[in-house]
């Protein structure tokens, strides 16, 4: 039996070694955390890739203007995911937040009561929520990167051929590097037509997928149909960018 | 933060809806008076639900939309638990002109209002952004007869495929054949269909279809057009709340709008088309023979205004009106002479 792959035992396996991190012992990191527990919370809550993508903006452009020691992350991480929720009309139920936030931060415990603990909890996300849109000047539309990488994506479909663009996945890694990127607030210092692309040469990178009809040279990139106005150099920065915001990651034992 | 606050004088109360108090203010930094439209988070239930969607949908959308024919968002603040939202000073509505039996609307004048109207909505339009309420009562006009599309507590984006919307949109009156019939997937043509039944309204004084419910509103409209068939209007039936009406012969619009010249009916025919895929949109109708046949739209100086405001201005006349009128030999006069 040897030469069987027992695959169940290896998902087993997998399985075990994966221990949900305690976010209450974890530290700011840089805005990390918080976007980890919205992306974790969001996704146990069904939202849209899209709203959760606000919520991780609101909050780090919340953070940018405000000293991070004096508010709770894990609040204001929830009150962007509801605030978030009612821009994009995905609606999230504060109810549905609180229960998701408080059992990921207290994981295995029970849902909270109805009570003076889940009131005054249900106060501060609504609290915390017009305090971020003051923080933010009212200004809570985005303009996100994925509309862009949508259309880049959809154009180089034909470019690199229907054949190669099934073999290689492409898409689903830059869409991937996008929304990881979002752990870091170093997205707010680019422009989302710069970001999406990217990701997209990122993904191009790792899988070693050179479009065809084109020479890179120094005066020629492959994006340069889709962006005018983007160097080399802030290029190669924000692939860095994106490679670093898995260096962040913190250990999960 | 404080000097928001004193940066809005409020000059007169304005009005209550169920959601804001709307004051009439004066912005002592620019000397231009607006309107304050304070959202209401008084009470238990509204502070337990954070900020009011209704509110969030304005200041979102209006933050991005600049046309002279959409009402402007000038400024948005928030003080203790409220938020305010500052708006270009309107002096009166569609409705309050419709109802003013002083008021004589020219073909002139319509189509001043209907342009503008258009106008305004073709830039939402190309902007992704449905109103879904449009009524004579969001049409907002100033005293310069300029019309602007107001109240977007509504308005949503729209364009996305797969995005399942809600169909109990538009006051009822104004609302087309396919959210009666419970149409989730819907466009533009919800807000073509009520500037059909705005443009009506105008000529008529008295709205088109004043539908007592739901059904009635269909029976109303059934009765004008007839009923719609799987031929002019593929997919009908399979609409969620589709309901078969017993059947009406169609009246021609010539009947109802006796006044109404061929070019004008062309345009009702237009955006009164009970297939949403037919019906007009505005870069069509504005395009139409209507909008440029003789009269000429009324210009804005020239629009009629509802008897409060003609009658405050007549009282306080401005200082630029004092000196033209010395010029002139009074241009106020003229208007009392006839």
């Amino acid at each position: 039996m040897k030469d069987v792959i027992d695959v169940m035992e290896l998902q087993r396996e997998r399985n075990k070694r994966i221990t949900p991190v305690d976010y209450r012992n974890l530290d700011f990191n840089g805005g990390f955390t918080p976007a980890r527990f919205i992306f974790e919370c969001g996704m146990k809550l069904q939202g849209q890739p899209l709203t959760l993508a606000t919520a991780a903006i609101l909050m780090h452009k919340f953070f940018k203007e405000v000293d991070q020691s004096k508010y709770d992350c894990f609040l204001i991480a929830a009150s962007s995911l509801y605030l978030a929720g009612k821009v994009k009309d995905d609606p999230l139920k504060i109810r549905d937040i609180i229960n998701v936030a408080h059992n990921t931060l207290h994981r295995g415990s029970s849902p909270l009561e109805i009570g003076d603990e889940y009131w005054s909890m249900r106060d501060a996300i609504v609290q915390a929520e017009l305090l971020i849109m003051r923080v933010l000047k009212f200004e809570v539309s985005i303009t996100h990167p994925h509309k862009y990488m949508l259309h880049y994506l959809r154009s180089m479909e034909s470019w690199l051929g229907k054949e190669q663009w099934s073999q290689v996945p492409v898409a689903r890694t830059s869409a991937a590097f996008l929304q990881d990127f979002h752990h870091d607030p170093s997205i707010l210092d680019y422009q989302p037509q710069h970001v999406a692309v990217a990701c997209i040469s990122l993904a191009l990178q790792c899988y070693g997928v050179r479009l065809p009809l084109i020479e890179d040279k120094d005066d020629e990139t492959w994006y340069s149909v889709f962006v005018k106005d983007l160097q080399k150099d802030k290029h190669w920065e924000i692939m860095e960018k994106i490679m670093d915001t898995y260096n962040k990651e913190p250990e999960t034992a | 933060m404080s000097n928001k606050l004193t940066r809005y004088e409020k000059i007169e109360f304005l009005g209550e809806g169920q959601f804001a108090t709307v004051y009439k203010a004066r912005d002592v930094e620019t000397d231009n008076i607006v309107a304050v439209k304070k959202i209401k988070m008084g009470s238990r239930q509204e502070a337990q639900d954070g900020i009011n969607r209704t509110a969030l949908r304005e200041i979102k959308l209006l933050q991005e939309l600049h046309h002279r024919n959409v009402i402007g968002l000038l400024d948005v603040f928030g003080h203790m638990s409220n938020v305010s939202l500052v708006f270009d000073f309107m002096d009166t509505d569609l409705e309050v002109i419709i109802k003013d039996n002083t008021i004589i609307l020219t073909t002139g004048n319509i189509k001043a209002y209907i342009i503008q109207t258009l106008q305004g909505l073709d830039y939402l339009h190309r902007n992704w952004v449905l109103h879904r309420d449009l009524k004579p009562n969001n049409l907002l006009v100033n005293s310069n007869g300029v019309l602007k599309i107001g109240d977007f507590g509504l308005a949503k984006l729209y364009g996305s495929p797969n995005r399942i919307n809600t169909h109990q949109v538009v006051t009822r009156w104004y609302r087309c054949p396919e959210l009666l019939f419970g149409a989730k997937l819907y466009s533009t043509g919800v807000d073509m269909w009520a500037v059909g039944c705005i443009l009506a309204e105008l000529l008529l004084r008295v709205p088109l279809f004043p539908g007592e419910s739901d059904l009635d509103q269909l029976t109303k409209i059934f009765a004008v057009f007839g009923n719609p068939t799987e031929e002019n209007w593929p997919g009908l039936k399979s609409l969620s709340d589709y309901v078969e009406f017993k059947p009406f012969t169609p009246i021609p619009l010539k009947n109802i709008f006796t006044a109404a010249g061929d070019d004008l009916l062309d345009v009702l025919e237009g955006l009164l088309v009970l297939n949403p895929l037919k019906r007009f949109e505005c870069s069509k109708c504005l395009a139409m023979p209507f909008f440029s046949n003789k009269p000429a739209p009324t210009p804005g100086s020239k629009l009629p205004l509802p008897q409060n405001i003609r009658k405050t201005e007549v009282e306080r006349p401005t200082l630029k009106r004092k000196l033209l009128d010395a010029v002139e030999g009074g241009s106020l006069s003229k208007r009392l002479f006839f």
